[in-house]
């Protein structure tokens, strides 16, 4: 049973001046110490009574350069560390070239909860149910740390461990994540299914990416990524090169999406109900993402 | 002091009602609701004596307390007292007091009040809690109904035989039965047997909470001399009064009671749930106010929920269509102790038949104790879990006949005169003339095609009725003050929840006084020691109730301030009149303005001295006919003061590839008597529709065990903006009643009766699934397409 | 714990406030300012009734601590009105039936006036999109929409709501 506390427990607050003392500071305090941005995860669970060893809360969205969406036409995008869901959602360079990014945040939760949730504490929380997670994946989103040895490049593809667990260390702090170019043409569409329309988790989500690929027999190939239905995010990498696309091979990818994941029973759904909704979504977003290959979409 | 006399129901007056009574006018509480203003119980200041309580709460559904140790609590720094059973010894309940305020030798559902502290702080409460060691031996819990009335079921009160009881309450000692309600009309096995078709379902309806976006919070504080103030978020101030009171053993003259705004009740602020917490902890703590707030998890699992069902239904009728014999057993799943579960199950007992002439029934409707949480009122009492299932046999029974289902409920609907289940003769009633609306409105016949190709679309109907379920002789008073500028003050005791209340009785006030309406003020907050009586916010009783004691009120003044003006005129009272606020003449054609005469009286000519004084006008209200019913029968003279009738149609559309169904536009259509203010009548029927939408798509508090796996809005969903149909009817039906003020009736609950078993016959309607027992998520819905095969 | 002496300015005026790390933005406003139109209904993020403005967006104050707010800008419900003068949506909330019991109303306004401050002419999906994190239990929401979108179309008054 969750025993929720009416206020948050005893913590001191702490704000270090730089990267260096903040790292440094989380380092020496590996059990007791956490890095928070958005704060959306971080007092929810210190509230419900995780957490009991947390002692310090080390603010670090206002260390340098945090805040900043940057675009770069060669090399991709990069968003801050402290840039926040809304921030994602409004930016019009990600509208442009990773609107799946935009179309996902926009799904979490409610407009003033996503002023404060940041795309990179989405990441870092690591829950099986965050919505951002698979577009970050599918886009090959690589997380930029700084640790006590000084910054190095995780990839997402390798970073998620369980639920809540990731590659980070202590000392590590997430100071951006950088997505290379879309390839051209790429086409995005996140479909998720809570329990009413708008607002809820994901009992499941599924994302999809495909784009045009003359390397491939179909001429296309197609990523999807599953949220809700595992520990980590499951993802199902070049889907549907071989045969041409047709109504029958996506029904067949959806399938194959339904047989890679093993759900469990929670409060928000069954494990039967979710495997058949990893089917049919699947289906869905593939259908979607395929239509829009044909016509021109860029996802929503 | 004007009594409204009610043994012989008066004849209702046809000219239309005087203004501003049925005229939309704007709430008297928006404008402080909208700038912040607008004080809640949380709101009160209570400066830095004030102390915070805690609540140690049991974590087993069913367990002896063997022993409690606060002794490391009370050593806590900040810690200024631990409260457990040993001081609160009374009993305390509203119709049969089974309850302990703390628990003494058992606890009997996870969160039962184990112990109390009181602190400097909440935070420091919150920590002492951890050092209260209890002992227990876990009992094997009762949790589920229809397992606790079989004859070795664990008892879960050794004691019922004991307790004591109001006198139209049945408790069976012995067993887990604290409410036994059974209807005898005519031959129910002749009828099924003559039958030419018979329905029979089983619905499992599951628990939900009400859901107010405000917590409960209370405040109380004890003198030296004991005497006690409770600030709270309370729909029945007077109620806690009186129980509280008699559970502590002091006057009810010596406890007050203060309810400033509720955030939002639906039944949950009822009666007494967790206040009386706060007052056993200030007793320890004298002179100190002590505030105890729930948290939003708390609300879920420790205070009143709108109890669990489960309902076998039998129905029969001819093959003409005509309804013969309906037999059925209700099992409430009452919680660990009866409260208001008791009379929920007799309220569903003497309304069982649902808004229908059926000439034979037998209703067995057994309330049980469990060990889940307290079953308390939820707007509509009992009626929507029960309707919910009645209202589908019904549309089964229809379509197995070959009828429609709306013709169906036309038919068989009770009319002006009809034998009800009790014995009761029905008064009159618009309902015929509601499911014709709401199905009119919903364009009922035509089918309208699926905005997708994997979509279905239904339409679906339910008719309901409810009677205010109460004590029989449930009272109301009032008050008129005037001020010197001829404005005035009502006094009156009846909450203001949201639903309006204290708009519609200024207007009734204004209208009999014959003062505009922005004239009248409320004497708020309602405060037991200044405030008149009033039985409780509940039962969608206050607009006929307390209007009936308000008007009286109004009528009262009125008669004072016409007879002072006579007198000095030299004319007679009938002669006079108020309009807008001026005495006037219809004999002599002299007028003069309320203003000074309504306090300092007048002057008699010549300055000869003065006539008249403060008008003060007082007025009552108590229904003197409600009879008892027989224990082994339900038959009796007059069950029920009235039953408010009405009727829900909504068109739904499935989406096959989820189960996700949504509803596009619900009508609602209800026979309130008279809307005193027909906005505010509609925008009850949109809140409740909404309400009763949520709780059939989405909501069920999920007990596993006995232990709450959902308490959040995370886990627990409740409609928002993202969920409300667009397209929704509100349809006023006004045929008066007797005894009603301008032939008012209530409607606050009412809206959200139909809604369960109208979207479910809507699902039917599209899939030809019967859904069954709520919610329909999209979940149930899928899986049940795949079980009928309609999809993989 | 630690505590700090931050400085923020609620509603125009500069505050001086000694808070401890662990308190909300919720708690200091409701509790050290004695500001109480502010409601408190889940202390989780997920009701809406403690919705403020904080740097001109709005967000949940019971998941902001309050020595975040060093240096920063918050307004609340009590900041809508000015001279006497409703602001346009509050008007609107009156004007359509769109309070009943009222506790979520303080957290609805401040989702209205922000979407109106960064959208003046919402869609009737955009504002259920922007009041989907602000639940009522009473009104049934469709009041609410409709008043939203008559405010917009009566614009903002002059020198009210948000500071965009
Ligand atoms: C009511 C409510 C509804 C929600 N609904 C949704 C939803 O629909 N979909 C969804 O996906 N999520 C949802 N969430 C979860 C949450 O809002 C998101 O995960 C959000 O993106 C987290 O961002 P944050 O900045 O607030 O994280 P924080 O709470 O600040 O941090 C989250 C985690 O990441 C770690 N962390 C944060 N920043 C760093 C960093 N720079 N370096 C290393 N570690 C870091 C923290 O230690 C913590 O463990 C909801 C939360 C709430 C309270
Ligand atoms: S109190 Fe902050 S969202 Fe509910
Ligand atoms: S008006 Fe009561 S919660 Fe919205």
């Amino acid at each position: 049973m969750r025993e929720a506390h009416p206020g948050l427990p005893d913590f001191d607050y702490v704000r270090p001046a730089d990267l260096e003392e903040a790292s440094r500071f989380l380092a020496q305090n590996p059990q007791t110490a956490r890095p928070f941005m958005g704060g959306t995860d971080t007092f929810v669970r210190l509230r419900d009574g995780f957490w009991k060893e947390t002692r310090y809360l080390v603010d670090v969205k206002n260390l340098d350069g945090r805040s900043e969406i940057t675009f770069d036409p060669q090399k991709g995008l990069t968003v801050g560390a402290a840039v926040s869901m809304n921030q994602v959602v409004a930016n019009p360079r990600v509208g442009s070239h990773y609107s799946l990014l935009a179309q996902a945040a926009h799904r979490v939760a409610s407009y003033q909860l996503r002023t404060r949730a940041t795309l990179v504490g989405n990441v870092c929380n690591a829950s099986p149910a965050g919505d951002t997670l698979g577009a970050c994946l599918l886009f090959g989103g690589v997380l930029r740390v700084h640790g006590v040895e000084g910054f190095r490049d995780e990839p997402l593809a390798s970073f998620f461990q369980g639920p809540g667990r990731t590659a980070l260390k202590p000392g590590d702090i997430v100071t951006a994540i950088r997505f290379p170019l879309p390839v051209p043409g790429s086409v995005g569409h996140y479909e998720k299914l809570g329990r009413n329309l708008l607002s809820d988790l994901a009992i499941v989500g599924v994302t999809v990416l495909g784009h045009p690929d003359s390397s491939t027999a179909s001429g296309y190939r197609f990523h999807l990524a599953l949220a809700s239905v595992g520990p980590v995010p499951v993802v199902l990498p070049d889907l549907l090169t071989q045969a041409p696309v047709t109504p029958e091979a996506l029904e067949e990818a959806a399938g194959q999406a339904m047989e890679s994941c093993h759900p469990i029973d929670d409060v928000r759904g069954s494990a039967r109900y979710r495997k058949l909704m990893v089917r049919n979504l699947s289906r869905r977003a593939l259908t979607r993402v395929w239509e829009g290959l044909q016509s021109g979409y860029r996802g929503e | 002091m004007d009594t409204v006399e009610t043994t012989t129901p008066r004849p209702h007056q046809e000219n239309a009602a005087p203004r501003p009574v049925g005229e939309s006018v704007t709430r008297l509480d928006a404008h402080e609701k909208v700038t912040g203003e607008a004080v809640f119980a949380d709101d009160l200041q209570f400066g830095p004596n004030m102390l915070y309580a805690r609540i140690k709460r049991s974590p087993h559904p069913h367990a002896r307390i063997l022993k409690i140790d606060a002794s490391q609590a009370l050593a806590l720094p900040g810690v200024k007292t631990v409260v457990t059973g040993q001081s609160t010894p009374g009993f305390i309940g509203l119709y049969l007091k089974d309850r302990h305020i703390f628990c003494t030798d058992r606890a009997r559902f996870v969160g039962d009040p184990v112990a109390g502290v009181a602190a400097v702080t909440e935070e420091i409460a919150e920590r002492a809690l951890d050092l209260i060691h209890v002992e227990y031996e876990v009992l094997p819990p009762v949790l589920d109904p229809e397992d606790g009335v079989r004859p070795d079921a664990e008892l879960l009160h050794p004691e019922l035989g004991s307790y004591e009881v109001a006198n139209f309450i049945f408790p069976q000692p012995g067993t887990n039965i604290p409410n036994l309600f059974k209807i005898r009309k005519g031959d129910v096995d002749q009828a099924l047997s003559e039958a030419a078709a018979v329905v029979h379902h089983t619905f499992r309806v599951p628990h939900v909470q009400h859901v107010p976006i405000e917590p409960h919070v209370a405040i109380a504080k004890v003198d030296e001399r004991g005497r006690v103030t409770l600030w709270g978020s309370s729909q029945s101030p007077f109620a806690q009064r009186n129980l509280i009171a008699s559970a502590l053993g002091i006057s009810q003259a010596d406890l007050e009671v203060v309810a400033p705004y509720v955030g939002g009740g639906f039944g949950c602020k009822a009666g007494v749930s967790m206040e009386a917490l706060a007052v056993a902890i200030a007793m320890q703590v004298r002179g100190r106010p002590v505030k105890l707030r729930l948290t939003r998890e708390e609300e879920f699992y420790t205070t009143f929920v709108r109890q669990g069902l489960v309902a076998h239904f039998t129905m029969a009728c001819d093959a003409e269509g005509n309804l013969t014999a309906m037999d059925n057993k209700f099992y409430w799943d009452g919680g660990a102790y009866a409260e208001y579960g008791v009379n929920m199950t007799r309220g569903a007992g003497y309304s069982s038949s649902g808004p229908y002439d059926v000439p034979n029934v037998r209703t067995d409707s057994f309330c049980v104790y469990t060990n889940h949480p307290v079953g308390g009122p939820m707007r509509g009492f009992g009626q929507p879990e029960m309707q919910c299932g009645l209202e589908q046999c019904i549309n089964h029974l229809a379509l197995e006949i070959g009828m429609d289902p709306m013709d169906f409920r036309r038919r068989n609907c009770v009319k002006e005169g009809s034998n009800l289940v009790t014995g009761m003769k029905m008064h009159a009633t618009g309902i015929g003339e509601c499911i014709e609306k709401a199905a009119e409105a919903i364009g009922w016949g035509h089918k309208d095609p699926p905005s997708a190709p994997h979509k279905r679309r239904g339409k679906g109907i339910a008719a309901m009725w409810k009677a205010p379920a109460m004590s029989p002789n449930a009272g109301s008073s009032a008050w008129i003050e005037m001020s010197e500028d001829g404005k005035c003050t009502l006094g009156l005791g009846g909450q203001e929840l949201g639903q309006g209340t204290f708009t519609v009785m200024a207007q009734m006030a204004a209208a009999t006084l014959g003062i505009p309406y922005d004239w009248v003020r409320i004497a708020s907050p309602v405060d037991t020691k200044y405030s008149p009586y009033e039985w409780q916010t509940v039962a969608s009783r206050l607009t006929w109730s307390m209007g009936n004691a308000v008007v009286a009120a109004a009528k009262d003044a009125r008669r004072q301030i016409l007879e002072l003006v006579a007198r000095s005129w030299e004319e007679t009272p009938e002669d006079l009149d108020i309009v807008n606020g001026n005495v006037i003449s219809a004999k002599s054609g002299r007028s003069s303005s309320l203003k000074g005469l309504v306090v300092y009286g007048l002057a008699k000519p010549g300055d000869q001295g003065w006539i008249g004084g403060p008008i003060l006008g007082r007025g009552s209200f108590m229904p003197t006919y409600v009879t008892g019913l027989d224990p082994e029968t339900g038959q009796g003279q007059r069950a029920v003061v009235h039953y408010t009738t009405g009727a829900q149609a909504v068109e739904v559309e499935v989406d096959l590839e989820t189960g996700r169904v949504q509803v596009l536009r619900g009508a609602s259509a209800f026979d309130m008597g008279k809307a005193i203010n027909p906005d505010l009548v509609n925008v009850q029927m949109e809140g409740g529709l909404v309400q009763g939408i949520s709780t059939a798509l989405f909501e069920c508090l999920q007990l596993k065990d006995g232990v709450v796996r959902n308490p959040s809005f995370v886990d627990y969903r409740i409609a928002t903006s993202a969920d409300a149909p667009r397209d929704m009817q509100s349809i006023i039906v006004e045929v008066p009643q007797d005894d009603g003020p301008f032939g008012a009736r209530g409607v606050g609950e009412h809206s959200m009766v139909p809604t369960m078993p109208a979207i479910a016959n809507a699902i039917h309607d599209a899939l030809g699934i019967h859904p069954g027992a709520p919610p329909f998520t999209a979940e149930k819905v899928y899986l049940a397409m795949v079980d009928a095969g309609l999809v993989k | 714990m630690a505590h700090h002496k931050i400085s923020v300015t609620v509603n125009g005026s500069v505050e001086s406030v000694d808070v401890p790390s662990n308190m909300t933005l919720l708690t200091m406003l409701r509790e050290k300012l004695g500001l109480t139109g502010t409601k408190n209904g889940c202390t989780a993020g997920e009701c809406g009734a403690c919705t403020v403005f904080l740097n001109g967006e709005p967000v949940n104050s019971c998941l902001v601590l309050a020595v975040e707010c060093d240096g920063a800008e918050v307004r609340t419900v009590e900041s809508l009105a000015r001279n006497g003068q409703l602001d346009p949506i509050q008007q609107s909330v009156i004007d359509h039936n769109a309070v009943q019991c009222g506790f979520c109303t303080p957290g609805v306004l401040i989702s209205a006036r922000a979407l109106l401050d960064r959208n003046p002419d919402p869609t009737e999906e955009e504002i259920r999109d922007a009041l989907v994190g602000n639940l009522c239990r009473c009104t049934g929401y469709i009041r609410i929409l409709d008043a939203v979108k008559d405010a917009a179309r009566v614009g903002a008054a002059p020198g009210t709501g948000g500071s965009r």
